[in-house]
């Protein structure tokens, strides 16, 4: 699978400027980590890249075919887990997989059901109705019906929120299993979670990427090219003392900390 | 798509408020036997079909309508869509949620059709046909439906809030059960229809329902394309743009009603002068109705003498939904023209005539025949159909203007080719008769008659004669109805009613000769007459009038009471405008029906049945506490006021004013003498201005005064 993005640009009818010339390629096998502050335009680019949306300019192509228009290949290939979404708390979790399975037009939708199930660690679950589950578990749903079909295209969208730690850990080594095979992109605050799998990360601000390499490529980038802490934490008082090894964390927040107008970092 | 229309279907009813609102949908009509009946007609159909499907259109079309912005509120505040959305486009699940939706509504049609048609059957007994009430709730209430769906999922694409969705899809519905409901084309919802013939076709009004309904299914079917949320939205205006278009156009030129002047008290036709030096000498028409169409293709031929030595423009009128195809004279092509002014029903035809003195104009003419916009509202008239035609004036010919007759009138044939199972009825004195058997299986009826016009009727007549009083009457009445009337003792009634008012009262007006036609006409709201033929509307013998106590103890007697009105009614007008007045035809009409009923049956008989229930009904109208307290009257809300006034309007029509005039009756001396004085009123010289029979008439011709006939609170006869 190979998503190609070039000079894309997208403005919402109320004038805001949700992506700017952005031009990338992601393809399989591979994770990819995608970074940034509210606002920066993760969620608009998740779109784009599952058909939702069409850009104002620019060309994306899946596996060469351009999108929206072909956005029944997409769809038919991708598996994505959106930041916010609802279930129908009137079926089982069964019920809703299978309806899901359907949705997607997968053959085999019983055993493609049972599969997902036994991935996100429901089967206990199954014949509950949605509406008895835990925060936890719903989003374990909403990572199961992503899984359907093991489809070759991966989209998780702030997919740990609400986990306990402990299910946090087995989902982050699972998205790092599938990625052996297919591509798989996840969007999420949490930089451990990205330093952990990801064998690349995209980090946006304002529409723009600001960086787009290995979590280490990073690191080096920040620290070698000695971009500086915004003034306000340089202030007397507020200064913060970094250990001598610099982590992704302090290399990600000094980045989209930095001036604006920087140029995107490439390794 | 199919699958997950299913899919969606399974789902859509897997939701407990989804399947309330199945329920009770299909329960709806029990509204139209009840509470919501806007049909007025008292036709069995009208009662017991349109009003229940009527009923069900409206109130599942507002359920439906509910359902659809709860739907896809759900699926957007919970967030389902968004999950939804990637698996399918929103443009192709948007598509998916509507189909789902309208396949939940056709289920509901379905168990609703399934559970009322064989209620409907039940109910409005013999003359019940399965074929109109299919349509009927298909038309009335299946395809109101799919209209509320698309109105309430465009709003709620539009807006994106269920909140304003609502909002614009309630002032929607509302605007239709109000505002919009006496325009054919606006109640979208709840569609005019004023009457279901239960003896003929309904095929006019089935068509129009449905031409509306398909009219807004095109327009709500533009916004929905417009509303659907795409990714890209170019394509989707293209389709959006033709629909649109296509409701306008078929707004615009609906071919049901015509454009006459609303004016109806301008009448400029008749104000056309008669062409100089020119006359007619006689006129023919050969017509060939399609009844499956429900077009007429016809032939007129007019034969002019022209004197002038010019040429001469003959003005006709002619139905609106009429064109010309070819007008000739002596075989040549002569000018025509409309100039667009349309009044009563007619257009404006002016043909130009040439010189010679002799001409034999030939119209070729024929069309969907168009019903007067003034009676939008109530249409059906124009029916044409394999069980019924009726054909007035110019909707069966070209009618001459401004052509005075060579004679003293103008001698007309008629030729006429319809099916065999058809009778033709001339309204007036002339008889059809067959002249010839087509190949086609077809009859060919000819009649002679006078004048510009006439009407004619055509349908699947059963035809009684019957000898009363040296007076042959030919009844004609539908053949669904042969049950009814035949238990109701027709024959005898019309006997009985002959007898005693000709020799009463004297005959009516529309018996100059010895024959008389008694037509059953499909519902029209009431009767008319001419020389040699009577109408009865088809309402006044439905199963349920001939039950109804207030105007006859058995159904024969109720039969009696419908044909007296032939002499007070119909013969002698009264004038209606108020309807609590409680002077009308029926204090005479039941008057008269209580002096029969003693004839055929004896005092005892007539004064149990008829004089008891009078006084009781009319004591207990005396002793209502509305009655004795007015003040408190007004105080009701407006709906039980009017159902109290209409039942003491009924009380004192059919009740009080029969005993008062029975109170009359004694004052003036016995029954002799009264019948003298309705003698004298009813062969009495009519103002033709005001040809009412006013109660104040009919106190002076008694020599009394109202305070006379007061009744008081413990009276007796």
């Amino acid at each position: 699978m190979e998503i190609t993005m070039k000079h894309v640009s997208l403005t919402y009818p109320g004038g805001r400027k949700a992506l700017q010339d952005l031009s990338l390629t992601l393809r399989s096998p591979g994770l990819t980590g995608l970074l940034g502050p509210n606002g920066a335009g993760k969620s608009t680019l998740i779109k784009l890249l599952s058909a939702a949306l069409a850009p104002d300019s620019g060309t994306i192509l899946a596996d060469g075919r351009p999108l929206p228009e072909q956005g029944d290949y997409l769809k038919s290939r991708l598996g994505c887990l959106p930041q916010e979404f609802g279930l129908f708390d009137e079926l089982t979790v069964f019920q809703f997989l299978d309806y899901m399975a359907a949705l997607k037009g997968l053959p085999c939708r019983k055993t493609a059901v049972q599969k997902a199930i036994a991935a996100v660690r429901l089967g206990e679950r199954a014949r509950s109705r949605i509406s008895t589950l835990s925060g936890g578990q719903r989003q374990r749903v909403g990572i199961a019906q992503a899984l359907l079909g093991e489809p070759p295209f991966l989209i998780f969208d702030e997919p740990t929120v609400g986990l306990d730690p402990e299910e946090r850990l087995q989902f982050r080594n699972q998205f790092a299993r599938l990625a052996k095979d297919r591509l798989v992109l996840l969007s999420t605050h949490i930089i451990e979670d990205v330093q952990a799998v990801c064998s690349r990360l995209i980090i946006l601000r304002e529409g723009k990427i600001l960086f787009s390499g290995t979590p280490d490529g990073l690191i080096q980038t920040v620290f070698e090219s000695g971009i500086p802490f915004p003034k306000a934490e340089k202030e007397p008082g507020a200064e913060r003392i970094f250990p001598a090894a610099p982590t992704l964390e302090e290399a990600y927040l000094r980045l989209i900390s930095g001036k604006e107008g920087r140029q995107p970092c490439r390794l | 798509m199919s699958a997950l229309i299913f899919l969606e279907w399974k789902r859509l009813l897997s939701r407990p408020s989804a399947r309330l609102i199945l329920f009770l949908t299909i329960f709806s009509p029990a509204a139209g036997l009840f509470l919501f009946r806007p049909s007025a007609a008292d036709t069995m159909s009208s009662v017991f079909l349109a009003n229940p499907a009527l009923a069900g259109g409206a109130a599942g079309g507002i359920l439906f309508g509910l359902l659809s912005i709860s739907e896809l509120d759900r699926g957007k505040r919970s967030g389902t869509d968004v999950l939804v959305w990637t698996a399918v486009s929103p443009y192709t699940m948007a598509a998916v949620r509507l189909w789902a939706l309208l396949s939940a509504a056709l289920a509901a049609f379905v168990l609703t059709a399934a559970l009322w048609i064989p209620a409907g059957r039940i109910l409005a007994g013999s003359v019940f046909d399965v074929l109109d009430a299919f349509w009927a709730y298909f038309i009335f209430m299946g395809l109101a439906l799919p209209l509320a769906i698309l109105a309430a999922v465009s709003a709620f694409q539009f807006t994106g809030r269920a909140d304003l969705s609502l909002a614009l899809f309630g002032a929607f519905a509302i605007l239709s059960l109000t505002l919009w409901s006496g325009n054919w084309q606006l109640c979208w919802l709840n569609p005019c229809v004023w009457a279901l013939s239960d003896d003929f076709s309904n095929f006019r009004i089935f068509r129009s329902a449905a031409y509306m309904r398909l009219t807004w299914a095109a327009g709500l079917s533009g916004l929905w394309i417009l509303s659907r949320p795409a990714v890209r939205r170019r394509k989707k205006r293209a389709a959006a743009l033709f629909l649109l278009l296509t409701f306008f156009l078929a707004w615009t030129f609906q071919p049901f009603t015509d454009h006459s002047d609303p004016d109806q008290s301008v009448s400029s036709f008749d104000q056309i002068p008669p062409a100089d030096g020119i006359s007619c000498v006689r006129r023919s028409v050969r017509l060939f109705p399609d009844l499956r169409a429900g077009t007429v293709r016809g032939t007129a031929v007019y034969h002019f003498l022209n004197t002038s030595g010019k040429p001469q423009s003959a003005a006709f009128g002619i139905n609106p939904g009429y064109r010309i195809c070819s007008a000739s004279a002596g075989g040549t092509a002569v000018p025509f023209s409309f100039d667009g002014r349309q009044e009563f029903n007619e257009a404006l035809l002016e043909v130009t005539l040439p010189t010679g003195s002799e001409t034999e104009l030939v119209l070729e003419y024929g069309g969907f025949p168009r019903e007067d916009r003034s009676l939008s509202a109530m249409q059906g008239s124009a029916e044409i159909s394999e069980e019924y035609l009726y054909l007035p004036n110019a909707d069966l010919a070209p009618r001459l203007l401004n052509v005075r007759p060579a004679g003293e009138t103008i001698p007309a044939v008629t030729e006429i080719t319809l099916p065999s199972h058809m009778t033709v009825i001339p309204f007036g004195p002339s008889h059809a008769e067959i002249t010839a058997e087509n190949e086609d299986g077809t009859l060919t009826w000819r009649y002679e008659s006078e004048g510009t016009g006439g009407i004619c009727y055509a349908g699947d007549y059963v035809r009684q004669d019957i000898e009363a009083d040296g007076i042959t009457v030919e009844f004609y009445y539908g053949r669904k109805h042969q049950d009814v009337m035949e238990e109701a003792g027709a024959a005898e009634a019309i006997q009985a009613v002959i007898r005693y008012c000709t020799e009463h009262y004297g005959p009516p007006f529309c018996l100059s000769g010895r024959t008389l036609k008694l037509i059953q006409s499909r519902t029209s709201g009431g009767g008319y007459a001419t020389d040699g033929a009577s109408l009865l509307d088809e309402a006044d013998f439905t199963a349920a009038n001939l039950k109804n106590s207030a105007k006859g103890a058995a159904p024969g007697e109720v039969m009696i009471h419908e044909l007296v009105h032939q002499w007070w009614g119909l013969t002698q007008m009264f004038d209606s405008s108020d309807p609590a007045d409680p002077w009308s035809a029926e204090g005479l009409t039941v008057y008269t029906t209580y002096r029969i009923v003693k004839e055929l049956y004896g005092e005892e008989y007539a004064d149990t049945h008829y004089t008891d229930q009078w006084i009781r009904e009319t004591n207990d109208y005396y002793l209502n506490f509305y009655v004795r307290r007015p003040e408190y009257f007004s105080r009701l809300p407006k709906k039980k006021q009017l159902d109290i006034t209409n039942r003491f309007s009924r009380v004192r029509q059919y009740c009080e004013m029969p005993l008062k005039i029975r109170k009359a009756e004694q004052l003036a001396g016995g029954e002799e003498n009264m019948d003298r004085i309705l003698r004298g009123l009813f062969s009495r010289e009519i103002d033709p201005f005001h040809p009412f029979l006013t109660w104040e008439t009919f106190l002076n011709a008694c020599g009394l005064t109202e305070e006379d006939l007061n009744l008081d609170h413990d009276f007796s006869i």
